[in-house]
């Protein structure tokens, strides 16, 4: 506040900057969408992906800006593209059945294009104008929550406001919110088997680069974690960022040994949920109520419920990479 | 969550749950019937910091009847999931998904705060989309994508809402929200949009296209799940909003709400008449019987609430019996066609038997839990004077009596053709049966889960209005 009285020139810049910003992402989505080559298309959404994690750093929140880039840009992006690397081998393959559903996406398309475009026009116009309507009568905010949220910061055993938030006063939203995410690897395993593209050999480049990065990465993660009581990080930017790992490994083409995939991958999987429930349910044989940290120790339950969860959230993000279920070999 | 872990023991598992729900939701009921509605703070920070869990008589009476129904569904996809040509590959899956589908409705009904209501609406929407797929082929899949796309949809909006919600009064706590709210722009953009995701999650009229696809298309107990409890998840939070949160002064928008209902009434039913098939058949039924539910809107008087609340229990019940008898029939004869049901009633009598007593219900004969429903909306419309509605109601219940007996009377009949036949389970027959009857028992103890409704009530100080 006080720079802006005084560095009228700074916050041009920061003005100009904006600007800039709002456009870029504007157009970004709009090609990303337009743009009738899917690999094309991915592309502009890692991009848009990243510049949405620097419009979050410019809206002060530094720990949505880390899960963005690491989440929405990072991990996305290569679902995404493994996605149509699998679609481009099943298309060589060319059946009738393919080119079937493809000439009825394609009447579809034109049947949409001709017939509710203009309707899907007026009712997105209708939204955006009630939209910037609203906000720009949106009255001013009390903070009575965030002096709340300041106030038992003391007692919640962390330091950083949206992680007490996450963890301790709406650690329930995110408990469910991890289920979200191992029900959509199970969602994924439950389709079955994928026919495998072929695999090639990683080039040298990639060889190199995995064997610097993939420590890098999960030390990256660990910092995440530790420092997520005080600064912005946490339990699912270190997830992903070891989920980025992972997927690294996969694209190595280095694959868990039969003896893990079974059960000893599962439990991996639910362990940061199994941790957190049990944690939560513990607790009220001891007295309190349902996930009631107690003060003296929440920080250092936090710190193992996000340990747990890291875990999880990089072992679901690298399986999901995967996309079906690891092979499982029946013991003769 | 466990029964991911353990696959070999999944059933024994998931059946042990069930039972511990069960139980779980009659302590609860004891409790709320003794001693009123009640309200849990998670974590011990009490409502504007952390999130309450709140339950009265509305959503008792909903976990109860998702509790019954969930047993049912249980039982029955023991039977279901056996089956040699279902691939063992995908039955395992069912389970884990199905308890997190489960899950997820219990957390729905106990949530007293928007955001957490969303993120179970999601959980929910995920789970339901993955079951849909489990059915395998390209109807199911593609079905399932139109599914998971109108899921995302509707949520997106309905974040949208809550976000307004939230930066204009500063909490998610419904019962807060309830104590500040005043209309203002934000408040209205808000209200739209909330309400429309979420009546495309419930399939009102327009926007009920995805349903039938999507319904058909599921494993028969997934299908039963849907049509039973996850479009009434949805029309649960409406009208918690409705009721609890947006400014009642909205008369026209629930005429709007009312006009839908009973176009729903009408083009669900005649589309019902229309098909060939019986899974269809029951899933634009369910499409009709949506509409009544929002009859109550336009006249919003303590009957019409109560008429409509009473018609989503005995539908829940009754769809989830309809729904499994058509997965007997499915089973039995291999296809689900209505013209070449060949003696269908001589060789699954029992079934027969669940599939007609849920169309009593559905149709609203007495003593049936339907006819009490529609009975409370009959006197609510005449005592407001809104002549239309009793027409449309007494219509649609003619409707819902053709196509019942179109099927009825093609399974009594020999048809040309003769198929090939298994075996059914018993306990797919009887599961099916029993929740049949519970649809009609409904009817006949009907003050008891009035009374329920009492409990807390959101709606008794509206009486008036």
């Amino acid at each position: 506040m006080e720079a802006m009285t005084s560095l009228p020139l700074m916050t041009l810049m920061q003005l100009l900057f904006d600007t800039l910003l709002g456009f870029a992402l504007l157009w970004l989505g709009w090609r990303a969408l337009a743009s009738p080559d899917l690999f094309q298309a991915i592309v502009l959404f890692i991009a848009f992906g990243l510049l949405m994690a620097i419009v979050w750093v410019r809206l002060d929140a530094p720990d949505v800006a880390l899960a963005e880039a690491a989440i929405g840009a990072g991990l996305t992006g290569a679902l995404l593209l493994t996605t149509l690397a699998r679609l481009e081998a099943k298309n060589r393959s060319k059946s009738a059945l393919e080119k079937k559903h493809k000439v009825w996406l394609m009447t579809e398309n034109v049947k949409l294009k001709t017939a509710s475009f203009l309707w899907l026009m007026v009712i997105l116009m209708l939204l955006v104008s009630g939209l910037v309507y609203a906000v720009l009568t949106l009255q001013e905010q009390t903070f009575e929550l965030q002096m709340l949220v300041s106030k038992n910061l003391e007692s919640s055993g962390v330091s950083n406001p949206v992680t007490a938030v996450l963890l301790n006063f709406r650690g329930y939203d995110t408990l469910l919110e991890m289920s979200v995410l191992l029900l959509a690897l199970l969602g994924v395993w439950s389709f079955g088997g994928i026919p495998k593209p072929h695999e090639s050999l990683p080039g040298p480049v990639l060889n190199m680069l995995s064997r610097l990065l993939i420590p890098l990465l999960i030390i990256v993660a660990g910092y995440f974690l530790w420092v997520g009581s005080d600064a912005p990080g946490g339990a699912f930017q270190g997830g992903s960022v070891l989920g980025a790992a992972g997927v690294l490994l996969l694209l190595v083409g280095w694959r868990l040994c039969i003896r893990f995939v079974g059960l000893p991958l599962r439990i991996i999987l639910v362990f940061g949920l199994g941790v957190f429930v049990s944690a939560a349910v513990v607790l009220i044989f001891l007295g309190r109520q349902f996930m009631e940290y107690p003060p003296s120790v929440a920080g250092a339950l936090i710190l193992l419920i996000e340990a747990a969860a890291t875990l999880s959230i990089g072992i679901t993000l690298a399986a999901l990479f995967l996309v079906g279920r690891p092979e499982f070999r029946r013991h003769k | 969550m466990l029964s991911f872990l353990l696959p070999q023991r999944v059933k024994l598992l998931g059946l042990l749950i069930a039972a511990g729900v069960v139980a779980a939701v009659a302590a609860l009921g004891w409790q709320v019937a003794e001693l009123g509605a009640q309200r849990y703070a998670i974590g011990g920070w009490g409502a504007p910091l952390g999130i309450d869990l709140y339950a009265d008589g509305l959503s008792l009476l909903m976990l109860m009847v998702n509790a019954v129904v969930c047993l049912g569904v249980s039982v029955y996809s023991t039977g279901y999931f056996n089956r040699a040509y279902f691939r063992r590959s995908r039955a395992i899956y069912f389970w884990p998904l199905w308890m997190f589908l489960w899950a997820a409705l219990n957390a729905l009904f106990l949530s007293s705060d928007i955001f957490n209501l969303y993120v179970t609406l999601e959980l929910l929407g995920l789970s339901a989309v993955a079951l849909v797929a489990l059915a395998g082929g390209a109807d199911a899949l593609t079905s399932a994508m139109r599914y998971l796309l109108i899921n995302l949809l509707g949520s997106l909006f309905y974040l949208l809402g809550v976000a307004l919600l939230y930066h204009r009064f500063g909490s998610l706590d419904i019962t807060i929200l309830s104590q500040h709210i005043e209309p203002s722009p934000a408040v209205w953009v808000a209200m739209g949009l909330m309400t429309s995701g979420l009546l495309l999650k419930t399939a009102l009229f327009p926007m009920h296209f995805w349903l039938p696809a999507a319904h058909a298309s599921a494993p028969a107990p997934v299908s039963a799940l849907l049509s039973a409890l996850v479009v009434k998840a949805s029309f649960y939070i409406f009208l918690r909003l409705w009721l609890e949160i947006f400014p009642v002064d909205s008369s026209v928008f629930g005429e709007l709400l009312g006009v839908l209902g009973a176009i729903a009434i009408f083009w669900g039913g005649v589309q019902a008449l229309r098909q060939t098939r019986l899974k269809m058949l029951i899933a634009y039924s369910t499409v009709a019987q949506l509409g009544y539910l929002f009859l109550a809107f336009p006249m919003a008087s303590y009957f019409a609430w109560k008429g409509a609340l009473f018609i989503l229990l005995s539908h829940a019940l009754a769809k989830t019996a309809m729904f499994m008898a058509a997965g007997n029939i499915l089973h039995f004869g291999g296809h689900d066609r209505i013209q070449d049901f060949d003696h269908v009633v001589q060789y699954q009598p029992l079934t027969s038997a669940a599939f007609a007593l849920a169309g009593i219900s559905i149709m609203g004969l007495p003593p049936s839990g339907g006819f009490i429903g529609k009975w409370l909306l009959l006197e609510a419309a005449i005592n407001s004077g809104q002549w239309w509605l009793v027409i449309i109601i007494i219509m649609g219940g003619l409707l819902a009596a053709a196509y019942i007996f179109k099927v009825i009377g093609y399974a009594f009949t020999q048809s040309r053709k003769s198929h090939q036949t298994r075996r059914v389970p018993i306990r797919m027959e009887w599961t099916a049966l029993i929740l049949a009857i519970a649809a009609i028992l409904l009817g006949l103890i009907a003050p008891w889960p009035l009374a329920i409704m009492d409990i807390g009530l959101p709606f008794s100080g509206e009486a008036a209005g």
